[in-house]
Order: C-alpha cells, then structure tokens, then sequence
C-alpha cells in the first residue's frame, strides 16, 4: 500500500532533449549552428540560473529567440547551407541584435521584481498610514490607551 | 406665679416642619410655628436639670412656658412626645417640640411644655405629715401616673427637682421627663437598683412599675424630710440596695407615718410585679394592706470576693459579675462561683444552671473567645438574678434602652464596640430566652434578628450609626458637615447641606453619619439608593450619591441648590469618564455648567446617566475597541509581511518579464508571417 502510494517517478528528459538536439545537427547542421550562436546567452543563462523555473533564463531565451527570427528566416531562404550560415553569423549586426535582445531579457528579468516591490511597497505604506490615521482617530475619540 | 393651668390652644404635635424649615439659627424661630424661646429668661429649676428657658405662645400670648433644651447625644423621647396629647393634671407635659437656636446661638432642639407651678421640691424639704402626703404627694401623682400609664407612657423622671410644689396645700406636680431618654438623670436613689446599675443611657422606659418605686422614694423622703442615705456615693448606695433590699437600705429604721410605711415597703419591692399599680395607690388603705411576701436574699456563709466586691448573696454575685466583668469570668471559669453558690449560698438548683452554663461555654472554643465569655457572663448573670438587666462585659442596659444608648455611643468607643457584639450575637434575644415570664421573648428575639440585620448593612449607611438613627426617631443628624444645625428630619437635610457647602465648598456633602440618617429616615427607594452609595475618599461623589441628592431635591425641597449642584459638578469628572467617547464627554462638560448654575440636580442626574445614551456610547466603545483590534492586528500583519511582499514582488517581476519576452517573441513571428 505505502509503495502504491508513493509518488509516479520522474524521468529525465535530458537524453530526449539531447536526442533531438543531435538529429537538429544531424538534419540541418547550418541551422543548428545559427541558432547555437545566436542563442548562446539563453543556454548559459540555463546553465547558471538555479532559481525554480529558471525564470531569468526564461525571459532571455525568449527575448533572444524573438531575436532569432529573422535571421532563421535569412538562413531558411538562403536554402539552409553552411555558407549563409556563416555569412549570418559573421554580420555583428545579426549576432549584436540577437545577444542584445537577450541583455534586455536579462535586464528586464532582473528590473521587472524590484519595480514591482516598489510598487507594492508604495501600495502597502499607503495602506498602513491610512489605518493609522483611523487608529488615532478611534483613540482620540474613544479614549483607548495608547499603547 | 406662674401657674401651668393655661387655656393651651389645641397642639401641634409633631408638625415641626415650617420652623425647621427656616431653623438655621434664625433668632426668631418659632417652635410649631407658635411657640418662642426667651433665652434672655433662662429656668434652671424648672427642667429638672436640664437646662430650661422661658417661653411664650405667639399665637395667645401666653408666657407661662418652658423650654427645655435637648442635648444633640440624648434624643427626646419620641413615644412619650407622640403619646402625651392634651392635658394631665399633676403632670408638665409637652405641649410641642422642635428645632430652635440655642444660647449661644448654637442649634439647638426644644421640648415646650407649661412652666411649673412653683420651684422643685429640692430647696424646699420639709417633713410632711402623712395626711398632706396622701392628699398632695401620693394620689395626684398616682393619677397622673395612671394616666400616662393607660397611653403606653411611663414618666421616669421623678426626683427631687423634677417635682414641683406650688403654695403649700396644693398637689405636686411632677415635671416635663420628655426632654432626654427615659430614667438619665435619676438618681441612683431614686431608680429601682436594676435600673441603677444600667448605663445612664440605657435605662430603657421600663414600666410603671419604676415610677412607682421612685414615687416610693419620694414619699419617703418627704415624710422624713431629708434625703435617705444622703452621705453615702451611689455605689455605695447600689450595693445597699442590693444587700438590704431597697426598703431596707433606704428605710431601715427609720420611724414613718404607718400607712406611709406601708406603703413605701410595698413601693419599694425589688420585684416589679410586686409593686402596687398606680391605680392601686390611689386608695392608700387598700394598697397598705396589700403585702406581698418577698423573702429576704439568702446570705452566704462566707463571702465571695469578685474583683473588689465582697458577695454574700445571689443578687450582689450578679452585681458583682455585670460591674467585674473580668474578674466574674475568672470567677466562673474557674468554678469558684459554682462553688460557692453550692456550698456556701446553699443554692444548688441555681449552682447547676451556671455549671452547665460554664460547661457550654468551655465546649464552645470554636467561637470568638472573648463573645463567648461575654454571652457566658450574661447568662450567668439572668440565671443567678433573674430581676437583673442585661449585662454585656461592664455594659448594662435594658434592651428598650438600646436605642438611647446607640445615640450616646459614638462618645465612647468601647461601649459602641461592646453594643455591637451584643446586636451581633442577638444577645438580647439569648437573654430573653433565659427569663421568658418577665419579658415578651418573642417580641424580644424579633427585635434583636431586625436589629443584627440592619447592623449587617453594607455600605457607608449600614453600621451602628444607622441602627442609632432608626431607634431614635428624633435623633438629629450627627454629621459633622451640618453640625452647626438640627437636621432631625430629611425635609431639612438638602438646605443644610446646600448652607455647608456654600460655607465651606471644599468638604464633601455625604459622609457616613449622613448617609445612615437619610436611610434610617427614608422610605425604601431611599434607602435602596443608600444601600448603592459607593464613595470613597479619593471619589467621594458618584452617580449612586447623585441620585440620592436629587431625589432628596426632588421629594424634599425642590428648589435650586446652586452651591451644592456646582460642587457635585465640579467633582463629575469620575461620572463623566464613565462614558467612553471624548465628543461625548466634552458635550457633557459642556452642558452641565448651566445645569450647576441652575442649581437643579435631577437634570444633572438625568444627563449623566441617560440610560438609552449610555448604552448606545458602550456599543460604540465596544464596536471601536473591536476595530482597534482589527487595525493593530492589520498593521501588524504588514509590519510583518516585509518578505511575503518580496516574494509576490518578485513572483509578479517574473512574470511581467516573461510575458514581455513572449510578446516581444510574438511580434517577431508576426512580423516575419506578415512579411
């Protein structure tokens, strides 16, 4: 009874995920490598985020990907070969764009909590000084001690 | 000569109102409205000792009056002032009492009643012949006693100067006896010894009985023509009676008129019942010849030293425990009383009760040593002489002379502790119990439940004080804060009060004293808001005080009291903080200023405590304390939610970052789709 209780394990999906990355380079190799350098600080931001959900890396990897798009298109068009790859790869405007994009993700990862505290700070301090206020005027009505 | 056979106008007997109304030392007071005091004309003679004025009747003119002053500590005998209507011949008798100033302007409280017909008998001793004593002595006053007798009255005053004499040839007549409690200022010679050895204030009215044992006195005395026993002190004198019996000690070998003689033996008996009544006595030749056989007291072997008493007798042992109450309960308790009861006296009946009376006590040690000796003493005592009064430790009284004695205890405070042990126990009723065919026990024992009851009461008004004022009807209010007035009656309280306050605005308007005459003279709503009062030194004056001054406003006097009103106004702070809300408390400070300069109190009364208002502001208090507690336990909750807020902070920073990847992610898609 207590082994049926147990929880379902849970499988690693890593062989899977390396699985596929590999047929990715087996079936087209131009395009795995775009999307390797152009998406590289997503994958270290995957690396080094251990916050549950990885929300940092999250955020980079679909700025850096909203990034990707028009070069996988280029390369897409160019018929998929090593040389547009290359070609891509070494306009620093194209591999600019795309880490930049993934510097704002990052950015805005690590931004996007603290306004939100400050906004909710300011909402909460709002708060506590209006029951004060009501709190003194109970007092100062009803004669309750201050304590 | 004055003479006190006056046309007396119908009386107005205890209707004192108007004249206490405008007692307040106003020269020009008038006793029931008719009769003044002419202080400038004082009367020694003429009170029987007490001090005595002339006085007038406004309404007829008549000056051949008298005014005997009252002391504040010895009330007038309201029974005998209640009873005592119209006219008695041979007798002065009150024809009105009331509040009047005094000789030094100092309040004072008077009983009028005619002037005698001539000075007493004290200056003017001679010896009578026997006839001029049955003629003029005997009969007029055995009439006049038989008179008041049939009202339920006995006179208790009947001594040298308190009988008077006017020409040679005419009846005595004996003085006013209303002025001060029943018997105070016999004489020792003059009184029955039971009643001698009493406190002076605790007498009691006894029976007719005592008069006629004083009136036995009299006629001896007359018929000798000099007092008996003159040189001798009154203890001495006491202790004589007791040895010799009264005849004997008074009489001894003295040579009298026969029927005189007679007579005076029989008046003379130690026994009350063996006394002739007064109607008896006005036939001379029956009463001589009705002889009672009362055996002489046995005399002991040897005798029985109590203390510095030397006993020979039952009597004098029951005198000598009552005057030695420390050295007779020695006496008892160690078995030397039994003893010699026994042995000596030859008394064992009598030595059996008071061993089973000691024997009782010594199984008691449960109880409070010294009562339980006390209420040993007293037994033994009415065990031993049944005739004697009740003798509580060195107190002794007869229980209708409580009243008397209460008024005269807050001069002496051992005999104020010693009555409230007696009313405590209900020792009257233990007392009672012990001689049932001379006292009616079961009035006795429901006097004596009513009185510890009212002892019992709680509170500022319970206490001695209260039972004083509820057993002396006419005893004025002993408040220190009206002691420049008589205040007998509430009617006449809140003026007074409303005077000593406007005097003197620092002392507080209620104390004990006043607090217990306004409920021993109250009816029971009153004394209900007695039983309330809850002042204390430091709060003297709450909504319980309040109310009772504004239904003595109300009832009493109803007009303004502007001094009293603005003191109680001024000491309304603990009231008004009974209401919890500030506006409320402000408004109420507010509106209670003109309320004081009115000098209304009921309005204050009805603004302080507003029952509907009151409680609308405790549910206001009640909700506000619960959202007090509602917003400290929110600001708490936010002092404390510093990382809870973090955590949201950066769950929702997340959140917002991830969507705008996506939609940034989305727009490119869109874009590129789009061309």
């Amino acid at each position: 009874m207590r082994a049926m209780a147990r929880t379902p394990r849970r499988h690693s999906m890593v062989w899977l995920q390396g699985l596929g990355c590999g047929a990715v380079v087996a079936l087209v190799p131009a395009m795995a490598l775009l999307l390797g350098v152009l998406l590289l600080p997503g994958v270290l931001a995957v690396l080094y985020d251990r916050q549950g959900g990885r929300p940092v890396a999250r955020t980079v990897l679909l700025c850096g990907t909203a990034a990707t798009v028009v070069p996988v298109l280029a390369l897409w068009g160019a018929g998929d070969n090593m040389d547009a790859c290359l070609v891509l790869l070494s306009d620093l405007r194209v591999v600019g764009t795309a880490w930049s994009a993934a510097a704002a993700g990052w950015i805005l990862a690590e931004l996007a909590p603290v306004a939100a505290l400050v906004v909710l700070e300011a909402i909460t301090q709002t708060r506590a000084a209006r029951l004060r206020a009501a709190r003194q005027r109970l007092v100062a009505e009803w004669g309750f001690d201050e304590t | 000569m004055l003479t006190f056979r006056q046309p007396f106008a119908p009386i107005l007997r205890n209707d004192t109102s108007r004249g206490a109304a405008r007692m307040a030392n106003q020269p020009d007071t008038l006793i029931a409205d008719r009769y003044a005091v002419l202080l400038a004309q004082p009367m020694p003679e003429a009170g029987g000792g007490l001090p005595t004025f002339a006085a007038k009747d406004r309404q007829t003119g008549d000056a051949a009056l008298i005014a005997i002053q009252v002391r504040r500590d010895m009330p007038p005998r309201a029974h005998a002032l209640q009873m005592l209507t119209g006219q008695i011949d041979g007798l002065l008798m009150p024809l009105a009492h009331g509040p009047a100033p005094g000789l030094r302007n100092e309040a004072g409280y008077f009983v009028v009643c005619p002037a005698p017909p001539g000075p007493p008998l004290t200056g003017r001793l001679r010896p009578w012949p026997e006839a001029a004593l049955i003629a003029h002595a005997l009969r007029p006053i055995a009439l006049a006693l038989e008179k008041i007798a049939a009202r339920g009255v006995t006179h208790r005053g009947i001594r040298l100067n308190n009988v008077f004499e006017g020409q040679r040839g005419q009846p005595l007549v004996l003085g006013a006896a209303w002025a001060a409690p029943p018997a105070m200022h016999q004489p020792t010679l003059f009184e029955p010894p039971y009643s001698a050895m009493c406190h002076p204030a605790g007498r009691g009215d006894g029976n007719i009985a005592d008069d006629v044992y004083a009136l036995g006195v009299l006629l001896l005395t007359l018929a000798l023509g000099r007092l008996p026993l003159a040189e001798l002190d009154d203890t001495t004198i006491l202790r004589r009676k007791l040895e010799q019996g009264s005849h004997g000690a008074l009489a001894g070998d003295e040579r009298l008129p026969p029927i005189i003689s007679d007579l005076v033996r029989g008046m003379l008996a130690e026994d009350p019942e063996h006394r002739p009544t007064p109607t008896l006595l006005l036939d001379p030749g029956v009463a001589r010849s009705r002889r009672v056989a009362a055996r002489p007291p046995r005399r002991a072997q040897r005798a029985l030293p109590i203390g510095d008493i030397a006993v020979w007798d039952a009597r004098t042992l029951a005198y000598a425990l009552a005057a030695e109450p420390e050295h007779g309960t020695s006496a008892l308790r160690g078995g030397a009383a039994v003893q010699w009861l026994r042995r000596s006296l030859g008394d064992a009946p009598v030595a059996i009760k008071v061993d089973d009376l000691i024997r009782q006590r010594l199984s008691d040690s449960a109880a409070e040593e010294s009562r339980s000796d006390a209420m040993m003493l007293m037994r033994a005592v009415a065990t031993i002489d049944p005739l004697a009064p009740l003798c509580w430790r060195d107190v002794a009284m007869w229980p209708d002379g409580l009243g008397p004695l209460l008024a005269a205890a807050p001069g002496e405070p051992a005999l104020a502790a010693n009555l409230e042990d007696l009313i405590g126990v209900e020792a009257t009723a233990g007392w009672g119990a012990l001689r049932p065919e001379r006292c009616d026990f079961t009035m006795l024992r429901l006097d004596a439940r009513q009185y510890r009851a009212w002892l019992a009461s709680r509170g500022i008004a319970g206490g001695l004080p209260r039972l004083a004022y509820l057993l002396n009807p006419l005893l004025p209010c002993a408040s220190p804060l009206v002691a420049d007035r008589w205040v007998g009656r509430l009617a006449d309280l809140p003026a007074s009060i409303e005077a000593a306050i406007a005097a003197n605005p620092k002392a507080v308007p209620l104390d004990a004293q006043m607090a217990a005459f306004i409920a021993a003279r109250g009816d029971s709503r009153l004394e209900a808001d007695t039983n309330t009062l809850s002042g204390t030194a430091q709060n003297p004056i709450g909504l319980p005080e309040l109310r009772l001054f504004a239904q003595l406003q109300l009832r009493f006097h109803p007009r303004p009291l502007p001094a009293l009103a603005a003191w109680i106004v001024a000491a309304s702070a603990p009231m008004v903080a009974l209401w919890h809300n500030r506006p409320r408390r402000q408004e109420l400070a507010d509106r209670l200023r003109p309320l004081a300069q009115a000098g209304m109190l009921p309005p204050i009364l009805a603004l302080l405590e507003d029952p509907p208002g009151r409680n609308a502001d405790a549910s206001g208090a009640k909700l506000a304390a619960a959202e007090l507690n509602r917003i400290d336990a929110e600001l708490r909750d936010i002092a404390a939610g510093t990382r809870g807020r973090s955590d949201t902070a950066a769950r929702i920073g997340q959140e917002i970052a991830a969507g705008a990847g996506l939609a940034a992610l989305a727009t490119m898609i869109g874009l590129a789709v789009l061309g």
